[in-house]
């Protein structure tokens, strides 16, 4: 007994254990053809039901888009746009017309839409401050918002809130009548409670804002903080794509088929300038977002794929059976059997 | 005639195989290095070190020798910052990361902020440094204990305690039994009167017999605390030979030669000496010991340089993105040039100041360049730099599990398998060709005496059972009875005819025989306690197995070692005492194969005795006196060899006085010769031996290694070429062979033995004719086990290797199933290898254990040492170690291929996983006016490949199985896989990237699709980007794994879990713009249903071709796969099992 403690003590020998003999219990799957037609099936039956769900579902958004940049120049300054936007004093004033297709359940909501405009090019993107923006005592911050940090390069007046972001504020404003009767558009709560609540304060007022030389966009009002400026809000959420949308507001009454609507824009964006487009768009939504076919199309594919790939592997399996882990089929043995 | 091969290839002597020679090593027929007599340099003034004795000052004055204390450690508190950034950023990895971090850094081109871009370089240096930072504190901890311990130095006339680190050189130093030599000391005198000490060198270079260290008559009479010893030593210059030592010593007006036998090195014990007392020569790191402390070998796996290749192909996709981004940037900004000045989200212009300037715009040619820059930051994982640090890991990872893997421990000798090389694991999975040492790798190099020719009659008689009913020989002495340590098997006629003692020639030649084996050799007997308190045990210690078989062959014929001093030796001859003079000894050399003793008998007449290879031996005989006798020997020994003995050949010659006193003379003059001792002393031995008188000759057997034949088969079923490497004789060789299953008596051989250029050339041709025919016949007949078996000398090898002949041998050599080379010389046997490595792509291993496997070994590409009884060498120069040939199989077929596989694996994956996330970031960049903004946070960027992906691959890499053992070990044809690279070739590698592409189409356009002209910002759609990549590279990874265990599991589930965690993290802090993004983001049905299908429609590729393969073209490993789940292990054993080990359990 003791001579046997003493010599295990000695001994190198590795402790044997699972995990160091490499031993451990373990699942091992194989995907036996059982498997691989049941997986593609179950794919099959999951996708294609889910895509025409989806296709169902878009179809039920009604959508209404107007692009007006181009409309609402007067043909006056069709040649020379840049002239008719930057200027104080044109009309910017724009009628449009819109016909309900089908009927709008409300909440409705009213789209801009702005194409061909880069709010993910990384110039703008970084030019903003998010500290600025949610604390007055960081009003300074404004490193990243060059060259629209202060206002006329004078240090001690830092614009609130700073940065091309801000300054490209968009500005086309959108009143909407049935007949002579204006349609509410109810602008509360249009942005993300959680941008309201931390990212802007409650306590920070705009400053400075657009009163440099060259003005980009919209105005703000210097009275209200900017966790109330919805609309600066939404904007300062940077888009993903080029061609993007923004909430503008939304409408609390429906929309029958077939009613005309119209719209009185305030054309003041200037788009103009790079070839961009501006669109107004109304839209009711559902679980699916907005108007979308592309999803529906790619699910009903996708489980149409998987369901031929099914078939075409209970066709192999059939035709071309191989009994699984049958020695025979190594390729020494082959070879043997070959010859 | 005797083999001096060229040095095949000058690398060869690199600085770590310096140590060669093994100049006591006895009896290993023609496997010394030819390195020993160019290693004894001759001793200049000019190179030399001058120590003078028991005076450090003066010692020290002149020259600044190095104090005792030894720093392993790399760095000092101070240091560590700088020194380990250093070396740190030698690493190509390092750099490519700084560099990106340092362009970061500009503004211009800050892509992402500060801390992003520092945390992936500042993370793999912290965790490094951390690493580093350990081991080294560990370093110094070992470090203080050895230079606090205490030894007792001559102070003042007394010996006092001092501390090791104290200790200077040319201080006198007195070392107790059991205590372990702190510095490199030359003797001066020990408590032995003859002034012998017996050392164990365990520490040093692994062998744990005793070795014998003389001191100096001049010295050994000296009491150093009364007697001043006033002398001067002139040693050679530090170096890390541990068997070579060169100095002489100046006393009392006399000069007094020094070697390798007088020094005793650091690390050293003590043992069965009361004391011995010496004087430093070396201290501290420039002991023998500490200057052989380097590391391993390093070498690049062959999976790794074909890695290589691809990442420069990587690189160039790298740089095609980057040019693309940049030259479409230049277009839009060209396009857009009238526009830029002031457009809302470009805004050239800065009109804030008195004077209109362009703000951040450097003109279109700047801003190329620098779209190129910043493309290459935001594109950097393009070339998976992490990669080599996780291959790191992984591999660490597998050593750990080979090195406690308990089917490759071996029980006799304690040891584990060694990992000593961590760059090459998976080179293990593509083996094609093994170099095999024979003695010792193959054999036990256990030598048991088996037969003796004595006089031309041959003793290979019956064997009996020990000696009668006692148990062996035994001798009375002082009461006590004495017997030797291990027992040996007696012919009982020849027993018989030993004791009698009578005057006749045939007792008499028996009589010189056995005395010739007990007294010829370098052996020296301890006396141990036995477990009778009667009795002792005497102990054969010795460098050589073949020695101390002799000397326990002779003690169980009544001729008993009993004692040896340098001066005498006192032999015990049928229980009466003897004592002879050894009045000088020329120890074994390469050159002249054979070693002599002269010794003076009690009644001063003087004879000297000679033992040695038969080739050696038979030149120096004389044959004129028994012709019968000489031809009769040397068919004993033919018939000895072919059944795989050992053979040596033993003559004597008595001296005249005149020829002892002129070989006395010339003796004295060669062993204390300053300048080219070593050649000097073998003239002298040259002239000595001649015109002998044959005594006879032993046969020692060698015995099999335990599996050793089932290995080979194992390795020749798994399509590896096995080839023999060794000094052996061509019969001894063949022999071995066949008891090894190496050649099968179907094999037709083809022998190649020539003495010049002309008639090699004529020899390879004939066999290339031969081996033709003989594989269309096998051809024909379908008989795989008919094949060509070639065994060619070392003789031969001279005219071929390094001529033009090596094109035809190499042709020979490939067409055969088995090679066998015989009396080859270290060299050759690197020269061998290279051959093979020159000509093929395949992967060379090199095994053995001998100093003389060294160069084989580390020509290989894998070198694989025994850790037996020759001591370390062959171990200190081996990327692997281990106790037991027959390991060679689960290392190989088990080990290695899984190796293979996982790495294999890994680096396709990882290759994936960075290039799947780079072309999302692409495809975005297209959309953004090419300017390199990333939807993906900052963040998420860099963490990708720190936090959410890195785990699974290196624990996948380090514990997932293709096969079980027992299915590896049952089909070792399995091993083809990784011979034949079909884990890793540019097929799959351009496949993959194939089915990246398509992921990462899928990955990203079906989200801006289902987006596409929504309200969706920036860094909403960036986290739905994050997630599915990172849910598809752990899914595509969970695809492929074939065993679940729950590290698998815990890995794979818990980096997505992970991932989210982190994704939500970011979302949640308000400085970042994507705040609150991922809420808002998963409330919406269209997210979820995105990623859905996202994640179903990348995958189905894949899947698709692989369920379509695994059916249609199923490989070797998915059938075993198969079988070994479901097919019971029916099949399995019915070929037959290799038991490797005894069942444990």
């Amino acid at each position: 007994m003791d001579a046997s403690t003493r010599t295990r003590s000695n001994s190198n020998k590795p402790k044997y254990s699972r995990f160091t003999q490499q031993e451990l219990p373990a699942w091992k799957p194989i995907l036996t053809p059982k498997w691989v037609i049941t997986s593609f099936v179950i794919i099959a039956i999951l996708f294609t039901p889910t895509g025409l769900l989806c296709l169902w579902a878009s179809e039920h958004v009604v959508e209404i888009i107007d692009r007006y940049d181009d409309d609402c120049l007067p043909d006056s300054y069709s040649t020379n746009p840049d002239l008719y936007i930057q200027s104080r004093s044109t009309n910017k004033t724009c009628v449009r017309t819109l016909k309900v297709p089908r009927k709008m359940t409300a909440p409705i909501f009213i789209y801009y839409q702005l194409d061909n405009f880069y709010q993910n090019h990384r110039r703008y993107v970084k030019s903003r401050s998010d500290k600025q923006l949610r604390d007055p005592d960081e009003a300074d911050e404004t490193e990243d918002c060059k060259p629209q940090d202060h206002l006329s390069g004078n240090d001690d007046e830092p614009i609130v809130p700073c940065g091309l972001v801000a300054w490209s504020l968009f500005n086309d404003t959108y009143k909407f009548f049935k007949g002579n009767k204006a349609i509410d558009i109810d602008k509360k709560n249009i942005a993300w409670e959680s941008d309201k609540k931390y990212k802007f304060g409650s306590n920070v007022y705009p400053k400075n804002f657009q009163k440099g030389g060259l003005i980009g966009g919209g105005e703000l009002d210097d009275t209200k903080p900017l966790s109330e400026q919805e609309d600066l809000i939404v904007w300062m959420k940077t888009a993903a794509l080029p061609s993007f949308r923004k909430l503008y507001g939304k409408i609390n009454t429906n929309l029958e088929a077939n009613e005309t609507i119209t719209v009185v824009i305030q054309n003041n964006y200037n788009t103009y300038e790079f070839g961009g487009e501006k669109k107004v768009a109304l839209s009711t939504a559902n679980w699916i977002g907005g108007k979308n076919d592309f999803l529906g199309i790619s699910f009903l594919a996708t489980g149409g794929v998987c369901f031929f790939v099914a078939v075409s592997f209970i066709l192999l399996y059939v035709l071309k059976p191989r009994p699984l882990g049958d020695p025979t089929h190594l390729s020494w043995n082959r070879n043997q059997a070959a010859q | 005639m005797s083999s001096n091969p060229q040095i095949p290839n000058p690398h060869l002597q690199s600085s770590s195989s310096q140590s060669l020679n093994f100049g006591s090593k006895g009896l290993r027929h023609g496997s010394d290095s030819e390195g020993f007599s160019m290693s004894r340099r001759d001793l200049n003034d000019d190179d030399a070190r001058l120590v003078y004795v028991n005076d450090p000052l003066t010692t020290n004055e002149t020259f600044e020798f190095s104090g005792n204390s030894i720093r392993t450690g790399k760095y000092s508190v101070i240091t560590f910052l700088p020194r380990n950034l250093f070396e740190q950023f030698h690493r190509v990895a390092y750099m490519y990361f700084l560099i990106i971090a340092i362009l970061n850094q500009l503004p211009q081109l800050a892509v992402f902020g500060r801390g992003a871009s520092i945390l992936p370089l500042a993370s793999v240096l912290f965790v490094t440094a951390v690493k580093d930072a350990y081991e080294d504190w560990r370093r110094h901890k070992s470090d203080k204990i050895e230079n606090n311990r205490m030894a007792s130095v001559l102070v003042d006339h007394r010996f006092q305690h001092k501390k090791w680190k104290d200790i200077q050189v040319g201080e006198v130093v007195k070392v107790s039994a059991n205590e372990t030599i702190p510095c490199d000391i030359v003797l001066l005198s020990t408590s032995d009167p003859t002034g012998v000490a017996y050392v164990q060198t365990i520490n040093l270079d692994g062998e744990s017999n005793l070795k014998t260290r003389y001191a100096k008559q001049e010295t050994l009479s000296r009491v150093p605390e009364k007697d001043f010893i006033n002398g001067l030593i002139r040693s050679e210059k530090p170096n890390r030979n541990i068997y070579g030592f060169q100095a002489n010593m100046e006393i009392d007006g006399k000069r007094v030669s020094l070697g390798p036998s007088n020094i005793i090195l650091r690390g050293c014990v003590i043992k069965n000496t009361d004391w011995t007392v010496g004087v430093v020569v070396y201290a501290g790191r420039e002991t023998k010991a500490m200057l052989n402390n380097s590391g391993a070998p390093s070498k690049r796996s062959r999976l790794e340089t074909h890695m290589n290749q691809e990442i420069m192909l990587l690189s160039f996709f790298l740089v095609t993105l980057c040019v693309i981004v940049s030259a479409c940037a230049g277009v839009w900004l060209r396009r857009h040039q009238d526009e830029l000045d002031i457009m809302q989200f470009y805004r050239r212009k800065d009109y804030s100041e008195g004077q209109v300037e362009n703000y951040n715009y450097y003109g279109l040619g700047m801003e190329i360049f620098f779209s190129f820059l910043m493309s290459v930051i935001v594109f950097q994982i393009m070339i998976p730099i992490s990669l080599y640090i996780s291959m790191e890991l992984v591999r660490v990872g597998q050593a750990y599990f080979m090195i406690r893997d308990d089917k490759m421990f071996d029980a006799a000798s304690n040891t584990r398998f060694q990992c000593r090389a961590l760059n090459i694991n998976e080179d293990l999975g593509q083996i094609k060709y093994v170099f095999s040492d024979k003695t010792g790798t193959l054999t036990e190099n256990k030598m048991e005496f088996q037969f003796a020719s004595i006089s031309g009659v041959d003793y290979s008689g019956e064997k009996t059972e020990f000696y009668g009913e006692q148990g062996g020989y035994s001798i009375q002495v002082n009461g006590e009875i004495w017997r030797p340590k291990i027992k040996v098997q007696v012919d009982p006629k020849l027993l018989k005819l030993s004791k009698t003692r009578d005057d006749s020639i045939s007792s008499k030649e028996i009589y010189d025989f056995f005395l010739a084996l007990a007294a010829c050799n370098t052996i020296v007997p301890i006396v141990v306690n036995a477990s009778n308190p009667n009795e002792k045990l005497v102990d054969y210690q010795g460098e050589s197995p073949d020695e101390q078989a002799l000397v326990y062959a002779a003690a169980a014929y009544g001729f008993m070692l009993i004692e040896r001093t340098s001066g005498h030796i006192v032999i015990d001859i049928q229980g009466e005492r003897q004592r002879f003079n050894v009045l000088g000894m020329h120890e074994f050399d390469s050159d002249r194969k054979r070693m002599s003793v002269i010794l003076g008998y009690p009644d001063s007449t003087v004879k000297v005795f000679v033992k040695g290879a038969d080739t050696s031996m038979f030149k120096i005989i004389d044959e004129s006196l028994n012709v019968d006798v000489v031809r009769a020997t040397e068919a004993h020994l033919h018939s000895y060899s072919s059944i795989g003995l050992r053979t040596l050949v033993v003559g004597m010659r008595a001296l005249s006085v005149s020829e002892f006193d002129t070989w006395q003379t010339s003796y004295e003059i060669a062993s204390t010769a300053l300048m080219g001792r070593a050649g000097l002393l073998r003239k002298v031995a040259i002239n000595l031996e001649n015109n002998l008188n044959l005594l006879g000759a032993s046969a020692i057997e060698d015995r099999l290694q335990k599996g050793v034949p089932e290995a080979i088969e194992s390795l020749r079923k798994a399509n590896i070429k096995v080839w023999v490497l060794t000094g052996d004789k061509q019969e001894t060789a063949i022999s071995i062979g066949y008891s090894s299953k190496l050649l099968t008596s179907k094999m037709s051989q083809i022998i190649i033995n020539n003495n010049s250029k002309m008639s090699c050339k004529k020899s390879l041709e004939d066999a290339l004719i031969t081996s033709r025919n003989v594989i269309n016949v096998t051809h024909a007949s379908e008989d795989d086990a008919s094949s060509v078996a070639l065994i060619i000398d070392g003789t031969s090898l001279v005219y071929i290797l390094d001529s033009e002949l090596e094109e035809q041998l190499f042709e020979l050599a490939s067409k055969c199933a088995v090679v066998l080379c015989c009396r080859v010389a270290p060299l050759q046997k690197a020269g061998i290898v290279a051959l093979i490595k020159k000509r093929t792509d395949d992967m060379s291993l090199a095994i053995g254990d001998g100093a003389n496997d060294v160069s084989m070994i580390q020509m290989a590409d894998v070198g694989v040492g025994i850790s037996g009884q020759e001591g370390r060498q062959a171990v200190m120069a081996s990327d692997f170690a281990m106790g037991q040939f027959r390991f060679l199989v689960p290392l190989l077929l088990v080990h290695g291929h899984w190796n293979y596989q996982r790495m294999a694996y890994m680096i396709l994956y990882n290759f994936y996983r960075n290039a799947l996330f780079v072309l999302v970031l692409f495809w975005y960049v297209l959309y953004t006016g090419f300017t390199l903004t990333t939807a993906i946070t900052e963040w998420s960027s860099v963490l990708y490949s720190i936090i959410y992906t890195a785990i699974p691959t290196i624990v996948i890499g380090i514990l997932d199985k293709d096969l079980g053992r027992k299915s590896l070990m049952t089909y070792p044809q399995l091993y083809g896989s990784g011979q034949r690279k079909e884990s890793y070739n540019a097929k799959l590698f351009w496949v993959t990237m194939v089915d990246t592409l398509w992921q990462s189409v899928v990955a990203f356009f079906i989200p801006v699709l289902a987006y596409w002209k929504s309200d969706i910002d920036g860094s909403s759609l960036g986290d739905l980007w994050t997630l599915a990549v990172v849910f598809m590279v752990n899914i595509h990874l969970a695809m492929d794994v074939i065993r679940w265990t729950w590290i698998s599991h815990a890995s794979v589930w818990g980096s997505i879990i992970a991932t989210c965690i982190c994704v939500i993290i970011i979302d949640a802090l308000p400085m970042l713009p994507g705040y609150w993004a991922i809420f808002n983001l998963a409330g919406s049905g269209l997210f979820w249903i995105c990623l859905l299908g996202v994640l179903i429609a990348s995958m189905i590729p894949r899947f698709v071709v692989k369920m379509f393969m695994q059916h249609c073209k199923p490989c070797d490993l998915q059938i075993a796969r198969e079988a070994e789940k479901f097919r019971n292990s029916m099949e399995i054993t019915r070929s037959g099992e290799i038991e490797m080990n005894l069942p444990h359990r």
